[in-house]
């Protein structure tokens, strides 16, 4: 159902390797709304890092379509308002999409504080004192201010994620991307960086999450994707999915995980 | 029959102390100059071996729009005129002898441009040591390129996927995120560089570069004895050599102590 708060419509994705022989993703249809938190579950090997990955084309899709602020992300070239044809600026419409890895991906080089105000500073052309403030006000909000002039490698992997995710909200991205962000940590760090989540998701930052936590895909998701085999198998609401599973292969999943 | 060494003969060699002590100068500014020429061309080297640049890119996609997977056209498709230039300078570089490099660029390239005949320092013959420097400079970039490029594939593809995510551009990420993380991994080859082409600037002398070698040579001219010099040189070149060596040893553990992810 596309609606009028519509953010990003995914039309028949295609990301096919090989010229086809491997299929990673088959045809996705979806519409993700604002304030979506859009949970992406299946088995792996099922496409979902790939369908998260080509939104941001960290991946470049072979079909379809994905249209972002009014704008067809797969084609290099489009038209503006006025007519003309220009080039598509990847570049600019990253900075809409924050993007959460399983490893985290701090730059170990540069401190806490150093990793925040990158991008701020050199994309969006802040100056250091503004971008400094902004970067120590996230940091409070998850608890890590005084960890501000650490290196990555003196913090835990739950620290390091929470940083990671708001090294990303100093864009003031529209949409987070997040691509199993707490499997990679030790199981009593897993809550710390759910926690970062629940809250954002409470400020109603649209949120695509892929995960194998099926407690806050149920939770705090309010749509879920099943993937399986590239396609989108399945979607609806947590309870949909998880209390009326109508798909065969979502079923079987769901036996195996639950 | 005459012995191998003769004390005495050292003591001829002491009136030359002075060419001596220039040489090692000279030796040591050649090699600076050259691994920081070698370093600079061989950065520029690697990013062109690692670029994707591909002019016939078009000609690799079929009339339904999708990428060609075999053929002509597909492999004409993925040419890289950049990579292939910097490809064939380094092979062709790592292929020939110094010596055949060092007089090419000498009596070639610089039989045709006049360089102008000043002293640098007072004893430092320009029209020779600058040939030098940008021969060993050119040789030293094709084996710096690869360590470069090593380094540079070295650092964790996140790292880029990471940046790129927040909206830095290319070069951007290059420049602030690989290349900062790449080159500390690859300072202590490049140190190592440097005492190679201590040993190696020795070639040198055959264009009447003043280092070390050629002191030998100016002692064996007005004297006639050859083999104490060279024993001085090997001392020389030793005294140099070792302890950088060393040195570069101690401070490349150190930096892996400090440095686990
Ligand atoms: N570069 C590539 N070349 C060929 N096949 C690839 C490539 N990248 C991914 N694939 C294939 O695409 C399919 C989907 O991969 P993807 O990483 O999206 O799965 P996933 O659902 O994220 O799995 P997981 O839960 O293990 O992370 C897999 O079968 C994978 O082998
Ligand atoms: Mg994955």
């Amino acid at each position: 159902m596309a609606t009028r708060d519509s953010l990003i419509q995914v039309t028949d994705l295609k990301k096919h390797y090989k010229g086809g022989a491997i299929k990673a993703l088959d045809g996705v249809t979806v519409d993700i709304n604002k304030g979506d938190v859009m949970a992406v579950i299946g088995p792996s090997g099922s496409g979902k890092s790939t369908f998260l990955r080509s939104l941001n084309l960290m991946e470049e899709p072979t079909g379809g379509a994905i249209i972002f602020n009014g704008v067809d992300l797969t084609k290099k070239k489009y038209q503006d308002e006025s007519g003309k044809m220009v080039k598509l600026d990847i570049d600019s419409l990253r900075q809409k999409m924050g993007m959460v890895f399983q490893h985290f991906n701090l730059f170990p080089h540069m401190t806490i504080l150093e990793n925040m105000v990158l991008a701020p500073m050199k994309v969006k052309g802040m100056n250091r004192e503004d971008a400094e403030k902004k970067a120590l006000d996230l940091l409070e909000r998850v608890g890590l201010k005084d960890r501000a002039d650490a290196y990555p490698i003196q913090l835990s992997g739950g620290q390091k994620q929470r940083v990671a995710i708001v090294r990303a909200l100093a864009m003031e991205p529209e949409v987070m991307l997040f691509d199993e962000p707490t499997s990679a940590l030790d199981p009593e760090m897993v809550g710390e960086v759910l926690d970062v989540m629940k809250e954002l998701a409470k400020e109603g930052m649209t949120m695509v999450v892929v995960t194998h936590e099926m407690g806050f895909a149920r939770e705090v998701g309010n749509r879920v994707l099943f993937m399986a085999d590239g396609k989108l198998m399945e979607q609806g609401t947590p309870e949909e999915i998880f209390e009326h599973p109508q798909n065969s292969r979502l079923k079987e999943f769901l036996a195996k995980v639950l | 029959m005459d012995q191998f060494v003769k004390w005495s003969n050292f003591s001829k060699i002491v009136p030359y102390a002075e060419l001596f002590k220039e040489g090692i100068l000279v030796t040591v500014m050649l090699s600076l100059f050259t691994v920081m020429i070698g370093f600079c061309l061989a950065l520029v080297l690697a990013l062109m071996r690692m670029s994707n640049v591909r002019p016939f890119r078009a000609l690799g996609i079929d009339k339904n729009g999708h990428q060609r997977e075999s053929g002509a056209l597909a492999v004409i498709s993925r040419f890289n005129p950049l990579e292939f230039l910097a490809t064939a300078y380094v092979e062709i570089l790592r292929s020939t002898p110094v010596i055949v490099q060092v007089f090419i660029i000498y009596f070639g390239v610089f039989g045709v441009i006049d360089l102008p005949s000043f002293k640098l320092l007072g004893f430092i013959k320009f029209d020779r040591f600058f040939p030098g420097v940008v021969a060993l400079g050119m040789n030293s970039g094709a084996y710096l390129c690869e360590i470069i490029r090593a380094g540079i594939q070295s650092i964790d593809g996140g790292q880029t996927e990471a940046s790129r995510s927040l909206g830095l551009t290319q070069v951007q990420t290059l420049r602030y995120v690989v290349l900062p993380q790449a080159l500390k991994n690859i300072l202590p080859a490049i140190a190592n560089e440097f005492v190679v082409i201590i040993k190696e600037s020795a070639i040198t002398y055959t264009i009447g570069v003043q280092d070390i070698m050629s002191a030998v040579n100016a002692v064996k001219g007005a004297t006639f004895v050859i083999v104490e010099p060279l024993l001085v040189a090997t001392a020389v070149y030793f005294c140099l050599c070792f302890p950088t060596s060393k040195l570069i040893a101690y401070f490349e553990r150190r930096m892996s102590h400090g440095d686990k992810r």
